[in-house]
């Protein structure tokens, strides 16, 4: 692209920009179109051929329609899935764990993916609690489940901070209260007895200790609504550890903890007191005895190398759609030998050869724009019904909606395949008129 | 309207394998004539209308209507002939199905010039009330009997006001009454409008009412010599 097109493009509003390009993408259907209808009247006829070829029509616009419903509900699907797992690890800026997988630790931490990770010691703990950048600074310690919905031991400010405010109840006060996740069968009041492990590992109940819901989280959009988070004491002392404070503890849960008395946690998020605090502790806490992730960071990374396969999916798409096309048109031309006596009479009648392209190939148009329409809609209705499978599933809320770049996509489509139309439209204009008069 | 006079002279159409179907070495029609063409099936009148349209491009000789000769236009140039001067009405009615019979009839609108448009559409919803279907000009075409195709196929080639019509047994397909009716529009347009009229047919009431018959056999145009002149 030249570079004032190029700067004007970079000057416009988005939405404006957008408008551009699809419009940028469909002028050559538009150019076109004005010069071939020019000066016709088609629409009586043309509705006359798609009336008496109705199911003819039906069918292929159908068959358009569900090539690009697909393409378009892929891509959207993609999309909603990158910004549904951004929206989950929204909370999460800075993770700190012991050194290791960086993808492994932000699954766990973030996602609450059932793995076995090491874990920091009480010392490199108070460390990371008492720097002067954080704000907040809390255990994330998983491990355990209830009915395969992990139980994660945290600090009351975390579940502020996770939650902005409960939807019922309060937060725990003491080691044996806990809060649910708001996509969780537990009501307030309910007790429950954790497991040792998670997932398929699960062990036996931890004998005789039970936990009381005391609140409820509201909608998180992520792994967290279906996780109920307890005290990290409670979670240390069932497993016959220290519970993170010196004797003498006053019972009350949460932080701060005695590094002496700290029996270790998998994970700490890290709330800075700022994006410059952020960095400044990711450096520092990046050493052989921890390892400091952004959680966001690692998840454009694993984006970016799904950004190859969305490309490649896209172009596979485009290449469906068009071979799809490709068919149809194929068929249309078919059609036009059915049509060749209407043509023939047409042109014995006077009317200009254009006016039989025009005719062929606004019919072709005609049923590639009523396809791609009800492509666009079916694949709103895919995504849709694929996003509610996969929130169901994960618990990450996707929310896939129609974007610029599916339109764009069907606007280049559109353009694509009405250049291909005009085969057919030139190929009704060379056939002979007095052999398909006769019939 | 004025007529146009046709003139041809060394003409011969070819078909498949370059057999002669059409020979005509001279014939004169001044303007306005009515003309009735007669002969047995297969003698070549359908092409000789077809090469008188432009639809057909000769493989020698001249078709001159007024002082263009079409048989040295190329297709567009015959197609824009057709479509500025020639009213023609098929053997076969040949009608778009789907259409009403005022679409039907007023058909050529659709790719005339946009002013004309309006005068296209007000003479064929004339013309059909005029041969009786003005109450069923709005139903599909495919629903009327083969003589009321056929009036809508004359009404089209008369809506556009063309000086010359080309009509091939155009009573073909309608009882006596109607048949002759139509016979004698046919004639009248001719001669009160001035244009000329080229009518295959079968129909004696039709050959009685033309200013002139000529038969056509095995490909040969039967000219009474004191006729041609
Ligand atoms: N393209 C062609 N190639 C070879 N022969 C042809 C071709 N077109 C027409 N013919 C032949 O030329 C002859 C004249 O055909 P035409 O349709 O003009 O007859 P017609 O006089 O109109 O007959 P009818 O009264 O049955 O309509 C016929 O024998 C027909 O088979
Ligand atoms: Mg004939």
């Amino acid at each position: 692209m030249p570079d004032p097109i190029a700067d004007l493009l970079a000057r416009l509003p988005l939405w404006m920009e957008n408008t551009v390009i699809l419009l940028g993408a469909l002028l050559p259907v538009l150019v076109i179109g004005a010069l071939v209808l020019r000066g016709f009247a088609i629409w009586p006829l043309l509705s006359a051929l798609l009336r008496r070829q109705v199911w003819v029509s039906v069918v292929f616009t159908m068959l358009i329609a569900v090539s690009i419903g697909l393409g378009v509900g892929l891509i959207a699907q993609e999309r909603g899935l990158r910004q549904g797992t951004a929206r989950a690890a929204d909370k999460f800026e800075l993770v700190i764990a012991a050194p290791g997988s960086e993808i492994t630790a932000m699954l766990a931490a973030v996602y609450l993916q059932p793995s076995a990770i090491p874990l920091i010691d009480g010392p490199t703990y108070a460390q990371v609690a008492a720097h002067p950048n954080a704000d907040l600074v809390a255990p994330l310690a998983f491990g355990d489940s209830y009915e395969n919905a992990p139980v994660v031991g945290s600090t009351p400010a975390f579940v502020d901070y996770l939650s902005e405010g409960l939807a019922e109840g309060r937060v725990f006060a003491t080691e044996t209260e806990a809060i649910a996740g708001a996509r969780t069968p537990l009501a307030v009041g309910d007790s429950f007895t954790p497991q040792h492990g998670q997932g398929n590992e699960a062990e036996g109940a931890h004998g005789g200790f039970e936990y009381q819901v005391v609140g409820r989280m509201p909608l998180t959009g992520s792994p967290w609504d279906r996780a109920y988070i307890v005290p990290a004491e409670s979670v240390w002392m069932v497993h016959g550890l220290a519970n993170g404070h010196a004797p003498g503890w006053d019972g009350t849960v949460g932080g701060p903890f005695d590094p002496d008395y700290f029996p270790g946690t998998p994970a700490a998020l890290v709330k800075a007191d700022s994006l410059g605090g952020a960095y400044v502790m990711q450096a520092q806490f990046n050493t052989d005895r921890t390892m400091a992730l952004f959680p966001g960071t690692v998840l454009s990374r694993l984006h970016a190398l799904m950004g190859d396969i969305r490309q490649v999916m896209s172009i596979l798409a485009i290449v469906t759609q068009v071979l799809v096309t490709v068919g149809v048109l194929a068929g249309l031309m078919m059609l036009t030998r059915l049509l060749a006596r209407r043509l023939a009479l047409l042109r014995a009648l006077g009317a200009p050869r254009r006016f039989n392209f025009a005719l062929t190939w606004s019919y072709a148009v005609t049923l590639i724009v009523l396809g791609a329409g009800l492509g666009l809609a079916l694949g709103v209705l895919l995504t849709r019904a694929i996003s509610g499978v996969i929130t169901d599933r994960t618990d990450i809320l996707v929310t896939a909606s129609l974007g610029w770049s599916e339109l764009h996509l069907v606007g280049a489509f559109v353009s694509l395949t009405a250049l291909l139309a005009l085969i057919p439209a030139w190929l009704t204009m060379t056939r002979p008129v007095v052999r398909d008069l006769r019939g | 309207m004025t007529g146009i006079s046709l003139s041809i002279s060394d003409l011969e159409v070819t078909g498949q394998g370059g057999r002669r179907i059409l020979s005509v070495p001279r014939l004169e029609v001044p303007a306005g004539t009515a003309v009735a063409v007669r002969g047995p099936s297969g003698a070549g009148k359908s092409t000789l209308l077809y090469a008188l349209a432009g639809i057909i491009a000769p493989s020698r000789g001249c078709i001159t209507w007024g002082d263009t000769d079409i048989a040295g236009l190329d297709d567009s140039g015959r197609a824009a002939f057709r479509r500025g001067t020639v009213g023609f009405i098929f053997q076969e009615h040949l009608l778009f199905e789907e259409l009403s019979a005022l679409g039907n009839a007023g058909v050529t609108a659709l790719y005339a010039p946009r002013r004309d448009r309006r005068r296209i559409r007000d003479s064929a919803e004339g013309l059909l009330t005029r041969f009786g279907l003005g109450k069923s000009a709005a139903r599909r075409s495919d629903t009327f009997s083969g003589g009321e195709r056929q009036r809508i196929a004359v009404v089209r080639a008369l809506a556009g006001d063309a000086p010359v019509i080309l009509a091939d047994e155009p009573t073909a397909s309608l009882d006596r009454a109607n048949a002759d009716a139509l016979a004698d529009d046919l004639m009248r347009l001719a001669r009160d409008d001035g244009r000329t009229l080229v009518a295959v047919s079968h129909d004696p009431s039709l050959h009685d009412r033309a200013d002139r018959v000529i038969d056509v056999r095995d490909g040969q145009l039967e000219l009474p010599e004191a006729q041609n002149a």
